[in-house]
């Protein structure tokens, strides 16, 4: 019979050896890791506006693992001085760590299961250099900085735990990174591409920090991490912790060869940078390692390795960035009119408080209209949701952003708040922004040619969008009369200088027939001055036929100007609600629409007139 | 070295710089163009799905049912079999055709406001096919919004779902060039399209096609009816064809010939079109009163009986109806093989329309 080695590293053989080694820890914990990186990976995939429309109890889950992130709630709970929601959840992991540690890096967070992998499959190294890597440095402090600097920047209103929230981050890389990539092979699968601004940076993070296992394993979550660093700080109270035998103990550092958190465990445990890995466990050859129920004190390092004065130093670094962010000016009086967010969003400052940039509205929104900000709305607004109208538009009867939005930036909203309907009919409709014309641009208005496109999409009822019908003259459409009956004239091209007579018009047959979209007028100006007007229903090479009769035909030599009558497009502010359909459909595609919607006439700064923020078009 | 290695060495390197240069060799582009793609050559051409149908020269070109809310069902069911006396909807599908369901699933609207195809009909006429034993129905479209959303919201995809028909989203994987005539369009002529990306997947399985329209006001084109439903499948800019709304709209029922069209008067958009927005907006049946359901096989006709009859405007002044009867008496004048279309009032003159009251 097949003898199991006392801590792994046997060949396994046996059937009792094979069950023997799943009770293992260790492999317990690479289960329970993937149980939580698949799911992660499912809610991501699941956060799909066609999903949560045949499942709508799919909005309570699809964004869980942001929940119950401590960091999310606490330094939301810093900015807003509320608890929203679904973010209660993230008790269940406080509360735990509070007694076993900062179990939740090695064991439920995603990013952690990520780097560890990469760092399984991609960083293979000699035993002594594998200790090294895994020695304990300063440097592993400045997560602790970063999270106080996070923080004290919070207690001002500035939230960018977003940026390095391990939850945060990943959510964000797969919306705007991974799955757009992992896409492409499986085209119509996942639906149609899509694309999202500044992916490339996103991705570029993700990549960089993910390859910085290779250089140094777990770097994110040993140097950067600030739910880490939070959790880290919770566990010096914990009551469990891997406790070292000094007996039993024969200084061989194999501890050290797999120890995830860089923890010391060969010495004085730092409890708050111990993952709870229990690989040390597993590779200690005399069984001195183990997980204890309040061990002595003599043994641990109870509290981060930073000193006040590091502390102080990032607090005052917090401190100064708001108002190095804040007064750029871009979330106030020098707001980007082209910051247009989602419908639900609560007013600009109100919303920096609350988005952790986690991007989930953007991956779920059916329309791809919703894109990560670069830095229009300035270095705060980073990675938050825009409206871009290039991409799409904001659907009439969708609310999906909101329903998904972890911590109420964008509100939850029924479909009948959204349009005004109903009980809401007093409030109105809620308006992201409002259209303009850029009548230089636009087809009908600078260059005579049929469209109003925008009032075809245009989804309100009444349409915001209208056309008026306008008379303009035709160039060189001023011709002359030669001879003329009730209901039709003969033209000619004016005399050129020095002659009397003009070439004959030289007309297409039925050029100026018009339809229900143009139609053609012809102006008489007789010699008394009188201006009679008719519509033309049809011509030929050099002769008009009008619609009715002329009052008086006119005499040869009398000026004809012909005129055509277009639809053109304008806009009822009263009605906009700023969805951007006209500008994603306005065929003048270039840097700028013919029709682009702005930020001026959003309903959520109405109520804020104290603001410089405020985007109200009209008083009443 | 041995003279094994240095042998062995040399052909290594020879064989290297043959393969390098007999790559370049196949590669070399003289001219520096080889590799662009032509311009405006390829594209398929879209099958005539009318070819085939028995349909005897007494049989109405048009039917009507008109009835009640609820009874949508029936209406499709009367239509259809007005147009075919007892072979019923066995006239136009047969066992083992692939049957598209092209509806009007243009906008993310709920059915009570009229801006996309009934999901009622459009479970009528998947049923219809089922029974004449079609071996697949699929429905598809490439809305405006987004094509789940569309789907969701019209009701059009769960009856799809329910009835077990296949939805076919677009994705650009799926589309096609599709060729309506070779030289460029002649714009005075009425002509629009030449070469034009379309939804063609669907297309290309399909053996039969069956149109579903809502009849709707619209704000540049005065009506979107069947003629107007095919744009559905356009990809590309296709913002751009409303500058020449009605050389489009004709060109469209030149391109494609469906095997039959179903116009849906269960509640006429008559306003604030093609979205409209408010059930307000709409009509049970438009100036006809009751909710009506027409079935024909002349799109052009059928949509100028509706416009009429529907919609309560002169079909004289809808400028598409003529430019597309215009277009396909010359195809067919040169040779093509297709139903000739006709106005209304020749087939009502003929006893071609037949009527049924539910």
């Amino acid at each position: 019979m097949a003898q199991t080695p006392p801590h792994g590293h046997g060949r396994v053989t046996h059937f009792r050896d094979t069950w023997r080694n799943l009770q293992r820890i260790t492999t317990i914990r690479v289960i329970v890791q993937t149980i939580f990186f698949t799911l992660f990976v499912a809610f991501v995939l699941l956060t799909t506006f066609s999903h949560l429309d045949r499942f709508p109890a799919l909005r309570h889950w699809v964004s869980k693992l942001l929940e119950i992130d401590p960091l999310v709630s606490i330094s939301t709970a810093i900015t807003t001085h509320t608890l929203y929601r679904g973010l209660a959840w993230s008790l269940l992991l406080l509360l735990p760590t509070l007694f076993l540690g900062r179990f939740f890096c090695d064991w439920i967070c995603p990013y952690g299961s990520l780097h560890h992998f990469t760092g399984w499959v991609f960083n293979r190294r000699k035993a002594k250099q594998r200790i090294e890597s895994n020695s304990y440095r300063r440097m592993y402090a400045v997560k602790y900085c970063i999270l106080a600097g996070m923080l004290v920047a919070a207690i001002f209103g500035v939230l960018q735990i977003g940026l390095l929230d391990p939850i945060c981050l990943l959510y964000r890389s797969f919306t705007g990174a991974v799955l757009p990539a992992a896409n492409l092979p499986f085209e119509g699968v996942m639906g149609d591409y899509r694309l999202h601004a500044g992916a490339w940076l996103i991705g570029l993070v993700l990549f960089g920090l993910v390859a910085m296992n290779l250089v140094i394993p777990r770097f994110f979550c040993r140097t950067l991490c600030p739910l880490g660093a939070l959790l880290g700080v919770l566990s010096r109270w914990s009551w469990w912790r891997i406790h070292r035998d000094p007996e039993k103990c024969n200084g061989c550092n194999r501890c050290r060869l797999a120890c995830e958190g860089a923890c010391d465990p060969q010495g004085r445990l730092r409890k708050s940078e111990c993952f709870v890995c229990f690989n040390c466990i597993e590779e200690c050859p005399e069984g001195a390692l183990s997980f204890r129920l309040m061990p002595p004190k003599s043994g641990e390092v109870a509290a981060p390795d930073v000193g006040r004065r590091g502390v102080l130093f990032a607090g005052v670094t917090g401190l100064l960035s708001f108002p190095f962010v804040r007064f750029s000016g871009r979330s106030t009086r020098d707001f980007s009119a082209r910051v247009i967010r989602p419908p639900g969003a609560t007013e600009e400052l109100e919303f920096l408080e609350r988005c952790i940039k986690c991007d989930q509205c953007i991956r779920v929104c059916p329309t791809n209209v919703l894109q990560p900000a670069t830095f229009e709305a300035g270095l705060e607004g980073l990675w938050t949701p825009v409206l871009n109208f290039r991409m799409g538009h904001c659907q009439l009867n969708c609310t999906a952003c909101g329903q998904v939005c972890p911590t109420g930036a964008i509100q939850r909203l029924t479909v009948d708040r959204k349009q005004g309907r109903g009980a809401f009919a007093e409030q109105g409709p809620i308006r992201l922004g409002t259209a303009h014309f850029d009548t230089g641009r636009c087809l009908p208005y600078s260059k005579n040619i049929p469209c109003v496109v925008c009032e075809e999409v245009c989804p309100t009822s009444p349409k915001a969008i209208y056309a008026e019908r306008r008379m303009r003259p035709l160039r060189d459409g001023t011709k002359v009369a030669v001879a003329a009956t009730e209901n039709t004239a003969t033209l000619t091209e004016r005399p050129e200088p020095g002659r009397t007579v003009g070439r004959p018009a030289r007309f297409d047959i039925h050029q100026y027939r018009g339809d229900n979209t143009v139609r053609y007028f012809a102006s008489v100006r007789h010699a008394d001055g009188v201006v009679e007007t008719h519509r033309i229903a049809d011509n030929d090479a050099d002769t008009i036929l009008i619609e009715g009769r002329f009052a008086r035909p006119p005499e040869p030599g009398t000026p004809v100007t012909l005129e055509i009558e277009l639809k053109l497009p304008r806009v009822d502010t009263d009605r906009c609600i700023g969805c951007g359909l006209c500008e994603r459909e306005c065929p003048v595609v270039g840097d700028r629409r013919a029709v682009y919607v702005t930020a001026e006439g959003e309903t959520r700064s109405a109520e804020y007139p104290q603001r410089d923020r405020n985007r109200s078009v009209r008083l009443l | 070295m041995t003279r094994r290695e240095w042998l062995a060495r040399g052909a290594g390197a020879v064989l290297a710089a043959g393969a390098a240069a007999g790559g370049a060799w196949l590669l070399y582009d003289p001219e520096g163009d080889a590799g662009l793609p032509a311009p405006s050559a390829g594209g398929v051409r879209l099958k005539n799905y009318f070819a085939g149908v028995d349909l005897p020269a007494s049989s109405p070109r048009i039917s009507v049912a008109t009835g009640v809310e609820d009874r949508i069902g029936q209406m499709v069911r009367a239509a259809v079999g007005g147009l075919a006396g007892d072979r019923g909807i066995r006239r136009f599908v047969s066992a083992g055709d692939v049957v598209l369901i092209k509806p009007n699933v243009g906008f993310d609207r709920p059915p009570a406001v009229g801006a996309t195809a009934h999901p009622e009909v459009v479970r009528a006429v998947i049923r219809l096919c089922r029974e004449a034993g079609a071996r697949m129905v699929v429905v598809a479209d490439n809305p405006i919004e987004s094509p789940e959303a569309c789907f969701a919201r019209s009701g059009i995809g769960p009856v799809a779902r329910e009835e077990g028909a296949r939805v076919v989203l677009p994705s650009e994987a799926r589309f096609e060039r599709v060729v309506l005539r070779e030289d460029a369009p002649d714009a005075a002529a009425g002509e629009a399209l030449g070469r034009w990306p379309i939804f063609h997947r669907p297309l290309a399985e399909a053996t039969r096609v069956i149109g579903i329209a809502p009849v709707k006001d619209h704000n540049l084109a005065s009506s979107s009816q069947n003629m107007k439903n095919w744009y559905g499948l356009l990809g590309g800019r296709r913002n751009q064809f409303h500058q020449a709304i009605h050389h489009v709209v004709s060109d469209l029922a030149l391109m494609m010939s469906p095997t039959l069209v179903i116009a849906d008067g269960t509640r006429v958009m008559m306003r604030n079109g093609p979205t409209g927005g408010r059930p307000s907006d709409t009509k049970p049946g438009g100036e006809m009163g009751r909710p009506v359901v027409v079935a024909s096989v002349d799109q052009v006709a059928c949509d100028a009986w509706c416009y009429e009859h529907m919609l309560g405007r002169d079909p004289a002044q809808l400028a598409h109806l003529e430019m597309a009867r215009g277009k396909i008496a010359r195809r067919i004048a040169a040779g093509e093989d297709r139903l000739a279309e006709s106005d209304w009032r020749v087939y009502e003159r003929q006893g071609l329309i037949g009527t049924t009251n539910l």
